[in-house]
Order: C-alpha cells, then structure tokens, then sequence
C-alpha cells in the first residue's frame, strides 16, 4: 500500500531536473518520503541517484524543479533545513588522520552539538557502529567495512530527522554489509526516515517501505514491492512434488480462490496464483487432504529485477 | 564561528600528523639555508680594501675637476677608503701598472668643452689587474658622473642656442651635474636598505617556502572535493564560507608559525638580525595573507590537488626567484616595476628596512604592495570560474 502524501512528509522531491552540459542526469523527478519511512531509489550506474540526492542535500543547485526537507525550501544557499538531514556520501567521506571517534566528534560540532551531549552521542554511536574498541585509532588504518561504518555514524549522529545513504555497501564483505543493513534496520525501527539508493534489489526488497526505480535520470515507477511487481502483470509460481496423484488433487486445486492455473501430472504440479506465500498453506493442506504425501515445495516470485526488466528492457546489473 | 574554529583545529591537528608540513615548511628550508650558506657564505667574508686612484684632469678645466671631486667625496661612504692622487695621464698609467693605484682615470684635454658643446669625449679608466671589488665601485661612480656630465651636456647645448654666455654655461652644467642622484642612487642601493648575505639568504628562503607552506591548508580544501567529504561539510548547516574561511585560516597560521621559526632559526644560526620584532611580525604577517591569497586562486583554478601542487610549485618559484630569494634580482625595461609588486621582493625589501633600524611606520611601501596583492588575488580568486566545484 502507498503511503498518503501528507503535509509532514519529511521529504518532498518536485519535478527535480538536473543537466550536465547535453546530458540530463536529472530529469523531472517526484518523490516523497513520510516520517520513519525508508524509501528505496533502485537503478543502475548512472541513473542520476547521486545527482538527484546532491540536489536534496543542497549541494548543487537544481536547474528546475525544488526540494522540500522537514517543510522547508532547500537551496544551495540555504542552512536551516540542513540540521534535519544526514548525508552519509557515496565516497568514504572521513578524515583518514583523525580517529573515529574524532572524525565523529568533529562533524557532530559541525551539526551543532555540543559539550556532555555531544560526547555521550559520540560513545553511543561509537557503540552502534561497532568501533567502540578503535575509536583511538586513525581511520586510515580501519579495514574498507569499517571505515564504511565510520561513514554511515557520521551521517546520523545528529539524529537527523532524515537520513540519507548513497550506496553505502559498495565495496563491503557481506559481514560489514550485513551489518550496515540491520542497523539501518534498527534506525528506520527507531521511526528516521532513510531515502536509501543502491543498485542491489535484494537491499532495496529487504529495507525499503517503498521503492522509486530510476533509470536515465527518471524515475520510471515507485510503490511498494508489491506494487511493483504487480506492474509486471507477473504471479507467482508454485512447484509441488510427491508421491500419490497429484493430478488427482489438480481439480481441488483450481477451486482455490487466487489461483488461476495448475498443471499436473501424478508426480509435480505447478500452480500459477495470485500471493503464494498467502496461498501457500491451504495449497499443501488441500494437496495433503488428497491423500499425496509432499516431498517438495517451491515458490517463485517475480523480483525487482524482473520489475526493472519489464520496464527498461534491460537487466539491473551488467 | 565556532565551527569555523572547530574545522580549522581538526585540519591543523591532521596537517601537523601527516608531518608533511613540518617537512615542507620547516626541515627543507632549513636544509637548503645551510646548503646556500655553504656554498655561497664565502661572500658574506668581502673586506673593502683601501683604494687608491689616479687622476689626471687637464688644469683650468672646472668640469674636468668635477671628476676629482667626485673621487674624492666617496671616501668615507660605505665603508670605502679613497685616496686620489692627481697626477698626470702617464704617471697615472704607469702607477696602475706598478700596482701603485688600482685604478686610472684620465680625463682627456678639451673634456669641459667637449661636455658644454655636447661634442663625444671620452675618458679613459685604466684598472690594474690586482683591483678588487672596491675598484668597480669607484668606477661604476665614475660611470654614474659622466652620465651626469651628459645631462651637463645637453643643457649646455640648449644653452648656447639662446645665447647665454659661456662661463654661465660652466656652473649650469655643473649644477645639473651636483643636482643629478648617479652615485646617490648607488649609495641608496648599498645601504642599510639591503640585507646582508646571511639575512637575505634566511629570509629569502623563508619567503620562499611560504608559499608551499600555506597551500597544505588550501589543497587540503581539494582533497575534501575528491573524498567527498566536501560533500559532507557541504551538506551540514554550517555557511559555505565557514568551511574556506577554515581552510584560510589554517594557511594563515601555519603561514606565521613556520615563517617566524625560520627568521628566528635563521637570525640564530646565520647571523641575521632583523631588527624591531613588532615590525617584523607586521611584515610576516601581510606577506603571508597575501601568499595565502595566492592559494585561493590557486585552488579555484585547479582541478585536483594534483594541478594545485604544480601550480603552487611554479608560483612558488616565479615568485621565489623573481623575489630573490637566490640570489638579487634587478630588471629594467617596461616590466621592471612588476617585480616589484612581488609579496616575497616586498618581503626582502622590508626586512632590509627593518634590519637597518627602520620601524613600523617605515614600512609603507612594502605592506602596502603585500595587501594589494592581497586584495587583489582575493578578488581574482572570487572572479575566475570554479572549475572543479561542486556544482
Ligand atoms: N559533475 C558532473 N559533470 C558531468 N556529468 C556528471 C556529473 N555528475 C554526474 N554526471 C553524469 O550524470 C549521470 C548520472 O550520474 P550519477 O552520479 O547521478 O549516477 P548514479 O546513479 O549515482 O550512478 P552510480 O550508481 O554509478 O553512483 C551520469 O551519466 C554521470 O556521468
Ligand atoms: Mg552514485
């Protein structure tokens, strides 16, 4: 289900367009995210992800269109949207001669903190990003996935009301990286709102409230996953095998609201139905009511890659 | 501007832990001034030895002695020791070849009335071949008159076609010669304006090394637009300015810092003494606002750190040089007076002003030139186009 665009959105992206000489890296891209919700941009290398968050962070000027963070007009001239937001950059964005807990310091000054709070945020972000043992060590010296962790804490040290990764998990071994996505979890549990770019469908499935896919600078559609994937007009699969007629079992089968099709023979039957993880129970019950002892069951959805196909005409990944 | 601070302090802390700084700014000047000095130190031994000169000008000639006269007035100035014997051309030759004189010069018969008529004459200097530094001087004194007594010529010329008579002519051409500054420029040029061998070499590299110095605290702001952590500071609630305004700063007093290491290092180890300290430290620190001013241009211009670090090169050492920090550099022709609107040659010049006793309100002329650069690469800096910017 969409969430309602409402007067609180943290965020409201209007008809962003961004050009670069001929090139239109931007072009005419809507969006908006609510309080808590973790909104996924998914493209490819060079879909405009980066350039459309520059624009939302105020670091280059649109060529039309506006950015709206917490209520306010963000501009490249403007500061006070600027404290609701957290950018964690796609580059590792640290000073490789300061500590961690000194490059965290640093930056929280620069947002505005201060004092008894500002160190027991430092600790606690510390904590959370797992580097509360090097925090006396140069940054330089910090394996890729730390110095990947560093970068995020930065970005939401302040609590920011909005928090902002570009593709944070470049680079990163899938331990540091699944780490880096449950705490992006955990953050979006706490109620921030995360606008969350990546190439990766399986992190845009498995973080985001919604999902914007951007290809060539627009924005080609969003929804939830589902959503999505109905765009596809694709169903999901079931595969079942056994021993006992399961063709026997085909024509209870078909009386099962949401499924639409099944071929069997006595051995495997595949069913073509509407939400197969919903479906799925009272198929094996039914199968199982039929006397067929079941040795396998197999659900196939359609993914976001296949979402991204059906609307480009091109694969996610090269 | 508690940012600004907060920013600045952390870039200090790292400038100062990445230890290429220190290196640049303070370990290879050092190096180099003790490299220079031994192999130029040398010169800073010169003794001006007594000298002798023989002079031989046709009698009843007023102008002819005029020559004399000169010769004999440089005695006492800078330290040198004249003795002019008046004699006639051939003794004068001979004593030049017996190593009696250093030095002849002969004035030849009809040299008044050849410098009133405007008619060429010419006078001979003989310069025996034991002659030494303080020989060139007189002669480049004497050089410095006849050019006078040509001016002398001239009006004299002009003179007679409006019929002034003749023995007015005489002191005309003579009070063009007094009035005329040939050898007072001279004087002016080897006074307590010019630092000695040791100072020069000392402030010289000191002015030198500035300007690397303070680009570590502008291409650092580079380095931040290649990291993307610009991106970042760009993205806080922090003015845009606060983030150059840090990096300024953080050249500034790594600028002071390591300029004033070096005069003191230099003064104790060279020698060098550069007088009044509060005039000194005015001049540190205009010269370096006007080398951190460089670096703005500098870093709007560049496209990476890469370029900026040859760009700093080469404006270090177009301004190193042109500046002398090697060794004195003159120019003459149209461009000459540019060089003097080098914030290094500004450097030098007050120091030398300083050196010899010269205050705060003497150093107008120098402070001036170092603000105005400045201002005016501060300008240009706001004016060119950022080619590597963010947007
Ligand atoms: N400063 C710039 N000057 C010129 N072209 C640019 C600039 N920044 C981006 N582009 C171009 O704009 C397009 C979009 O770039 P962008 O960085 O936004 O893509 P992206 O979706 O972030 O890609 P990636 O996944 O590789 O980070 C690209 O074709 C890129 O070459
Ligand atoms: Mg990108």
């Amino acid at each position: 289900m969409t969430t309602v665009p409402s007067a609180h959105d943290v965020l409201v992206v209007d008809s962003l367009v961004r050009r670069f000489g001929d090139l239109t890296a931007v072009d005419g891209v809507s969006f908006r995210i609510a309080p808590g919700e973790t909104y996924g941009l998914l493209g490819p290398n060079g879909a405009g992800k980066t350039t459309t968050i520059s624009m939302i962070a105020g670091l280059i000027a649109a060529d039309s269109g506006t950015v709206k963070v917490a209520g306010q007009r963000m501009t490249p001239a403007t500061t006070e949207p600027r404290r609701h937001l957290g950018l964690v950059p796609q580059e590792l964005a640290i000073y490789p001669e300061l500590s961690a807990r000194e490059n965290l310091t640093l930056f929280g000054r620069l947002q505005g903190l201060s004092g008894k709070a500002l160190s027991a945020r430092v600790e606690e972000v510390l904590e959370l990003i797992g580097l509360a043992d090097r925090a006396k060590s140069l940054s330089k010296e910090y394996s890729g996935g730390m110095k990947r962790r560093l970068n995020i804490g930065i970005g939401l040290l302040h609590q920011p009301t909005l928090l902002i990764l570009d593709e944070p998990t470049v680079g990163v071994d899938p331990q540091s990286r699944n780490q880096i996505l449950e705490s992006v979890e955990a953050l979006s549990a706490d109620g921030m709102a995360v606008l969350y770019t990546t190439h990766y469908m399986e992190e845009a499935e498995r973080l985001c409230d919604r999902i914007g896919i951007i290809d060539t600078g627009r924005l080609q559609a969003e929804g939830t996953r589902d959503e999505l994937i109905r765009l596809t007009g694709g169903v999901d699969t079931i595969r079942l095998s056994g021993s006992g007629d399961l063709a026997a079992a085909a024509e209870r089968l078909r009386a099962l609201e949401g499924v639409e099709r099944v071929e069997a023979d006595r051995r495997t039957a595949t069913l073509t139905v509407r939400d197969a993880p919903v479906l799925v129970a009272s198929v094996v019950g039914t199968v199982a009511g039929s006397g067929v002892t079941l040795a396998d069951v197999e659900i196939s959805r359609p993914d976001l890659e296949s979402v991204f196909l059906h609307l480009t005409g091109k694969a996610l990944r090269d | 501007m508690r940012q600004l601070l907060a920013l600045a302090a952390s870039d200090l802390r790292m400038r100062i832990r990445d230890r290429s700084v220190l290196i640049f700014a303070l370990v290879v000047p050092l190096a180099l001034m003790f490299v220079f000095n031994l192999v130029f130190g040398n010169t800073d031994d010169i003794e001006i030895e007594p000298v002798t000169v023989a002079v031989s000008a046709p009698a009843g000639d007023d102008l002819a002695a005029v020559v004399g006269e000169v010769l004999r007035s440089l005695d006492g100035m800078d330290g040198l020791d004249v003795t002019v014997r008046e004699t006639t051309a051939d003794d004068g030759r001979r004593q030049v070849e017996d190593g009696d004189a250093a030095l002849a010069v002969l004035v030849p018969e009809g040299f008044g009335e050849a410098a009133r008529t405007g008619d060429a004459v010419t006078v001979e200097a003989v310069r025996g071949d034991e002659a030494g530094l303080e020989a060139d001087v007189v002669l480049s004194a004497v050089d410095g008159v006849l050019d006078q007594l040509g001016t002398g010529a001239v009006t004299a010329r002009a003179g007679l076609a409006e019929g002034i008579p003749p023995d007015q002519l005489a002191a005309l051409a003579e009070q063009a010669t007094a009035g005329g500054p040939a050898y007072e420029l001279r004087q002016g040029e080897a006074s307590d304006e010019q630092l000695d061998a040791g100072a020069s070499l000392v402030a010289g590299q000191a002015g030198l090394f500035l300007l690397f110095t303070v680009s570590f605290g502008v291409t650092s702001l580079l380095v931040d637009r290649e990291t993307g952590t610009l991106a970042r500071l760009r993205s806080m609630p922090i003015p845009a300015w606060t983030i150059v305004g840090s990096k300024a700063l953080v050249s500034f007093v790594l600028g002071v810092v390591s300029t004033s290491v070096l005069l003191l290092a230099g003064s104790f180890f060279f020698d060098a003494d550069f007088g009044s300290p509060p005039a000194v430290a005015l001049l540190v620190v205009c010269v370096v606002a006007a080398a951190t001013s460089v670096m703005f241009l500098i870093a709007r211009v560049a496209r990476t750190s890469e370029q900026a670090g040859i760009a700093t090169s080469i404006v270090a050492v177009v301004l190193g040089i042109g500046g002398g920090a090697f060794f004195p550099v003159s120019a003459t022709g149209r461009f000459a007076p540019l060089l003097d609107l080098n914030p290094v040659a500004a450097l030098l010049r007050g120091l030398g002003t300083t050196s010899g006793g010269g205050g705060v309100a003497d150093l107008g002329v120098p402070i001036a030139i170092m603000l105005g650069f400045a201002a005016t690469t501060w300008v240009l800096s706001r004016l060119v186009p950022d080619r590597g910017a963010l947007a």
